[in-house]
């Protein structure tokens, strides 16, 4: 049980000395993130801009595992990434984090309830009391079997919200959540992340160019050309 | 969606989005396997039935004196070889016959008589109206029954004797080298002598018939050409090989398009995940293993086929019985049990043409890396 302290202490989500350098057509190499050390703490909103093509959504896809650094190495709970296999990449992806985009990226074919398991569907049991849970927490509990043409933008946003959530996740990543949304529904939206992190403990990394993001994050970043440092 | 089987929901809702891409893609199939199950039962039913037609004569041997030999009958050492030969391979009828004038109430005719103790054994065909054992009275074909007007019990005179007609001949329905229609049968011994003009052996099988055909010319024609020995087994063996080749050469055509209905669910499987690209992404983000998106796509791309399989395969063996039904091939012939193979192997075929259309599409889709996928 001597771990038990370090588990706790080690953060959610780290990168460490992490380096992205992409092959660029003309044979030369294009840093993308130049030695970014970088925490969430759970409960933790962290928001980090930058101007396009500063390298944040490098910087996400890293932290999600959907990506391989070139140098330095991604931190889950304390462990290293750097080795794991495709599938125990995505078992990672599963366990440990939760993801938001820009354009939703709900399915077409789903309700809000089986949109929101999508992440559990190929597991054994059924999740979805859970995700009426968590679409009611999201105040979409009158709309459990809409498909997503039947929804608006922010209730999309709020149905990948929960679908981020279902799997209780340590850490959501959240790229330009705000980003096709007005500004009152990007509010709530805003409001509704902030609301689940405190009350889950859940660690969100928001990558924004969106002002009403910074407002809400408990610590801003910026990304400059591949270099992070904090506002 | 069920918790059960996720692929399989997931993959019918997806196929459920563009119904008729996905109609057309299974229409292929339906066609190919239609084109494979028609073809493919109407080719073996044609095949049962011919040999059904000609089967009597392939059983057959006949062995009659050699023209060399310039005799018109067998002598009883030829028939005892005969007779060893065919032993436990079928049965052997000794057959006299000669020509003659017969007469009935409605007239009179040339007809052939023949002269057999077991009439039952080359012209019975399964009728009990023909004695295995002819001791007296006439049989007559059924074509001289009707030509002179006969019925058993009727009289009539061959060669100057007069006979009752004990029973009327079935008609022949297959082709045979005897021609009982027009004959008369009389018991052996209204004969003159007792000289047997050719034996005719029946034989359990072709294959018997072979053995006994080549038996009898080893034994009897080693050193001089003594019996003719005549066997249309290596005719029908040609006509049926014929017909292996021409349902090969059908089905060969038939196959080509499925394997062109194969190449449609390709090309609709790689428009496919083109299209949903990014939400393939997702669900690898969420935690979606590869094999797990390959397998749901596997069955999008199986589940074309399995519909398709089943219509063309339903569709097809629906037309054929209704062929069967309004034209002279009998239908026994489209229900014989090996017929069950051709729609079942169909209906795999196309399921299997549809998972190999479906598996490079399937496997390009689940292997990109979800950051390419998602950013479209």
């Amino acid at each position: 049980m001597s771990f038990e302290p370090l588990q706790q202490t080690a953060p959610p989500l780290a990168l460490v000395d992490v380096t992205k350098r992409y092959e660029s057509g003309g044979g030369g190499a294009v840093t993308a993130l130049s030695h970014v050390d970088f925490t969430v703490a759970s409960g933790e909103v962290v928001a980090v801009v930058g101007p396009s093509g500063s390298g944040k959504s490098t910087m996400l896809n890293i932290l999600g595992l959907l990506d391989e650094p070139t140098e330095g190495s991604v931190e889950l709970r304390g462990d290293t990434t750097a080795g794991l296999t495709e599938a125990e990449r995505t078992d990672a992806r599963r366990e440990s984090l939760g993801f938001v985009f820009q354009d939703f990226h709900l399915l077409p074919t789903l309700s809000a309830v089986e949109n929101v398991r999508l992440p559990t569907a190929f597991l054994p049991g059924d999740a979805t009391d859970r995700a009426r849970e968590l679409l009611e927490l999201v105040g979409l509990g009158d709309r459990l079997d809409h498909t997503p043409d039947e929804l608006s933008g922010g209730q999309k946003q709020r149905v990948a919200i929960a679908r981020a959530l279902v799997n209780e996740p340590d850490v959501l990543l959240a790229d330009e959540p705000t980003g096709n949304l007005d500004r009152d529904t990007g509010t709530d939206i805003l409001e509704e992340i902030r609301r689940i992190t405190d009350e889950a403990g859940v660690g969100v990394v928001a990558v924004t160019h969106d002002d009403l993001v910074t407002d809400y994050a408990d610590r801003t970043v910026e990304l400059v050309d591949g270099v992070l440092r904090d506002v | 969606m069920s918790d059960r089987f996720p692929a399989l929901s997931l993959a019918t809702r997806n196929l459920s989005r563009q119904r008729l891409r996905a109609a057309l893609a299974a229409l292929g199939i339906v066609i190919g396997v239609f084109a494979v199950v028609t073809l493919g039962l109407l080719g073996n039913a044609l095949s049962v039935a011919a040999q059904e037609e000609l089967g009597g004569l392939g059983d057959q041997v006949i062995v009659s004196p050699a023209e060399e030999s310039e005799r018109e009958t067998l002598d009883s050492r030829e028939v005892a070889a005969v007779q060893r030969v065919a032993d436990g391979r079928g049965t052997v009828v000794p057959l006299q016959s000669t020509g003659g004038t017969v007469r009935g109430t409605g007239g009179q005719s040339v007809a052939q008589i023949y002269g057999t103790d077991n009439p039952q054994a080359l012209f019975g065909n399964g009728s009990d109206a023909v004695p295995a054992s002819h001791r007296q009275g006439a049989l007559v074909g059924s074509g001289l029954a009707e030509d002179l007007d006969l019925r058993p019990g009727s009289t009539i005179t061959v060669e100057g004797n007069e006979y009752r007609v004990v029973g009327v001949l079935p008609p022949v329905e297959g082709i045979s080298p005897l021609q009982p229609d027009s004959a008369v049968v009389l018991p052996p011994s209204e004969f003159a002598s007792d000289d047997v003009s050719q034996v005719v052996v029946r034989a359990d099988s072709p294959d018997d018939a072979r053995a006994v055909a080549s038996g009898v010319r080893e034994r009897l024609n080693s050193r001089q050409q003594r019996v003719s020995v005549f066997s249309l087994t290596s005719v029908l063996d040609q006509i049926s090989e014929f017909f292996n080749l021409l349902n090969g050469f059908l089905l060969a055509i038939a196959g080509v398009s499925l394997v062109v209905a194969g190449v449609s669910i390709f090309n609709v499987m790689l428009m496919t995940v083109a299209e949903r690209r990014g939400e393939i992404g997702v669900l690898r983000a969420v935690g979606i293993h590869r094999k797990q998106v390959l397998r749901t796509l596997l069955i999008e791309a199986t589940l074309l086929g399995v519909v398709g399989g089943a219509v063309g395969a339903l569709l097809g063996t629906l037309t054929v019985v209704a062929v069967a039904t309004q034209t002279e091939l009998p239908l026994w012939a489209v229900l014989q049990p090996g017929n069950v193979f051709v729609p079942l192997g169909a209906f795999a075929f196309g399921v299997l043409i549809a998972l190999v259309g479906g598996l490079y599409p399937a496997y390009r889709a689940a292997w990109e890396p979800p950051v390419e996928a998602l950013r479209g």
